[in-house]
């Protein structure tokens, strides 16, 4: 990646995809795109993805408890698609450059 | 081994498995027996029968998804509305340095000096620019340490350069909350009087959540629309004493109530831009960028525009570097700056008009930090408007939070 963009483009950049993923998966990525390795870093990104959701712009589809510790032990992973809006304020944001 | 609300000892799962129990509906019997046999063995909280019978079905975790996404989503909501508490508490506690700071030097020299030529109005607006110049600056100051802290530096680039799909929004958000609201304010003080600035600014949250519903769709319930307007009648009750009296002292210029209009204005269009801006960047690094262009519109618009038109702006700044003043507008930066970061938090988790209207509650803040600091006795006006503002705060706190999973429509 040439220049980084904001987090939150990156994010909606990911689910642009169209496919289904769970927040593990994207604050991974994030985390070592953006070299976020810390707890903190981690909490930061899953936040992002929580203020996406709640603007509209994802929808959560599943929930699981994490057992295995792959996030956070004992919390609630989310699984994400992108909403119609989500794909317009995306587009608005993230497609300069593709 | 302790016996947790959501899991069981790994034991009894081991145990259960070793004597391959058959953990269906038909033996309910035994599925009874084990689990006051698991209440004797376990300590602490016991999980009921049928969430035990849901353990065992999911080998060993009590996993009721809805209850803790109810619950998730509750915190959510929460830290939503505890942000905006304190956004109404720092920005009444900024009324103490934001008020002590006309009195020092060089500001209270200033206003003398400007009224004597260009009369009290004029001299107010002037100098109160200058004021608010001081204070867009000292929250810069506090916001970039904010940032350095939470190690945003790098975001906070990244967010500024991408200037048309999300830093315009911020930029734009400067001129409706900084020169138009603010200044606004400061108008309707000079011309009217300071209760009416106040009322008229309380009726922020009626303009920025109908702007963020008809604008973008933010989903607003009834529930919430009762408690805004209970807590903007609390703001009014507060200061409506103070406007009769300002407004049956006489002649009213009509640039008092373009001031009052541009107050309410400004800061529910702020809300609303913020809002849009914010669904693609992160608060802390989009608010400093609000700030960056107020300063910019004060220091490299404002302020050289007035000096041009011949105010001593300059030479009253440069007064600035005393201990006790740079001290107040220390403390005026940190206050203000805090009330927006907690401001600007709150609006993607309970939506642009629950976060103003909670902020709404600084009118009520302000009246009780002013008594508790400067002593001024509360009318009865005043607690009755008090009374208002805590009845609005709870009816929102009590909404069913599982219609705010999202703010909007898809």
């Amino acid at each position: 990646m040439s220049q980084r963009r904001p987090i939150k483009f990156r994010i909606l950049e990911l689910f642009l995809d169209g496919k289904e993923h769970w927040n593990y998966e994207i604050v991974s990525k994030i985390q070592e795109e953006y070299d976020m390795k810390s707890d903190y870093g981690r909490d930061s990104i899953n936040f992002d993805i929580i203020e996406l959701a709640s603007g509209g712009m994802l929808k959560d589809l599943e929930q699981k408890v994490d057992e295995s510790g792959i996030y956070k032990k004992g919390f609630l992973l989310h699984r994400y698609r992108i909403t119609d809006f989500g794909i317009t304020r995306a587009s608005d944001a993230c497609l300069r450059g593709l | 081994m302790i016996f947790g609300t959501h899991f069981l000892p790994q034991f009894i799962v081991q145990f259960l498995r070793i004597l391959d129990v058959d953990i269906s509906k038909k033996y309910l019997a035994d599925i009874r027996r084990l689990h006051l046999l698991a209440v004797e063995l376990g300590l602490g909280d016991p999980p009921s029968l049928r969430e035990f019978h849901s353990i065992l079905k999911n080998g060993g975790t009590f996993v009721d998804l809805k209850t803790l996404k109810k619950q998730e989503n509750k915190r959510k909501i929460s830290k939503g509305y505890m942000w905006a508490l304190f956004c109404a508490v720092f920005w009444g506690l900024w009324y103490l340095p934001g008020t002590v700071v006309w009195v020092l030097n060089p500001f209270d020299e200033m206003y003398a000096a400007i009224a004597k030529a260009s009369g009290d109005g004029m001299s107010l607006v002037v100098t109160a620019v200058l004021i608010t110049a001081f204070n867009a600056l000292t929250v810069m100051l506090a916001l970039m340490v904010w940032n350095g802290v939470l190690g945003k530096y790098g975001e906070l680039g990244r967010t500024l350069r991408e200037f048309h799909p999300c830093s315009k929004w911020f930029f734009l958000a400067s001129i409706f909350g900084g020169p138009i609201a603010i200044l606004g304010s400061f108008i309707a003080m000079g011309f009217i009087g300071g209760a009416f600035a106040a009322v008229a600014g309380l009726l922020y949250p009626v303009i920025g959540s109908i702007l963020a519903y008809y604008w973008y769709g933010e989903k607003i319930s009834k529930r919430a629309i009762i408690g805004i307007g209970i807590i903007v009648l609390g703001g009014i009750s507060i200061y409506g004493g103070g406007v009769l009296t300002e407004l049956s002292s006489g002649n009213i210029p009509w640039i008092g109530y373009l001031g009052g209009l541009m107050a309410a204005a400004g800061w529910g269009i702020e809300g609303a831009i913020a809002g849009k801006g914010l669904d693609i960047a992160e608060p802390d690094a989009g608010l400093t960028l609000r700030f960056l262009g107020e300063n910019i519109i004060w220091w490299v618009i404002i302020v050289p525009i007035l000096a041009i038109l011949g105010f001593p702006m300059y030479s009253f700044a440069f007064q600035v570097f005393e201990p006790l003043t740079l001290l107040v507008l220390v403390f005026a930066g940190i206050t203000f700056g805090f009330c927006y970061v907690t401001w600007y938090k709150s609006f993607p988790l309970i939506g642009v008009g629950r976060g103003q209207g909670i902020g709404n509650l600084y009118g009520f803040c302000a009246v009780i930090f002013i008594f508790l600091f400067f002593g001024d006795m509360p009318e009865w006006t005043i607690i009755l408007g008090g009374l208002l503002c805590i009845i609005g705060s709870f009816i929102m706190f009590t909404e069913d939070t599982s219609a705010l999973e999202t703010l909007r429509g898809e």
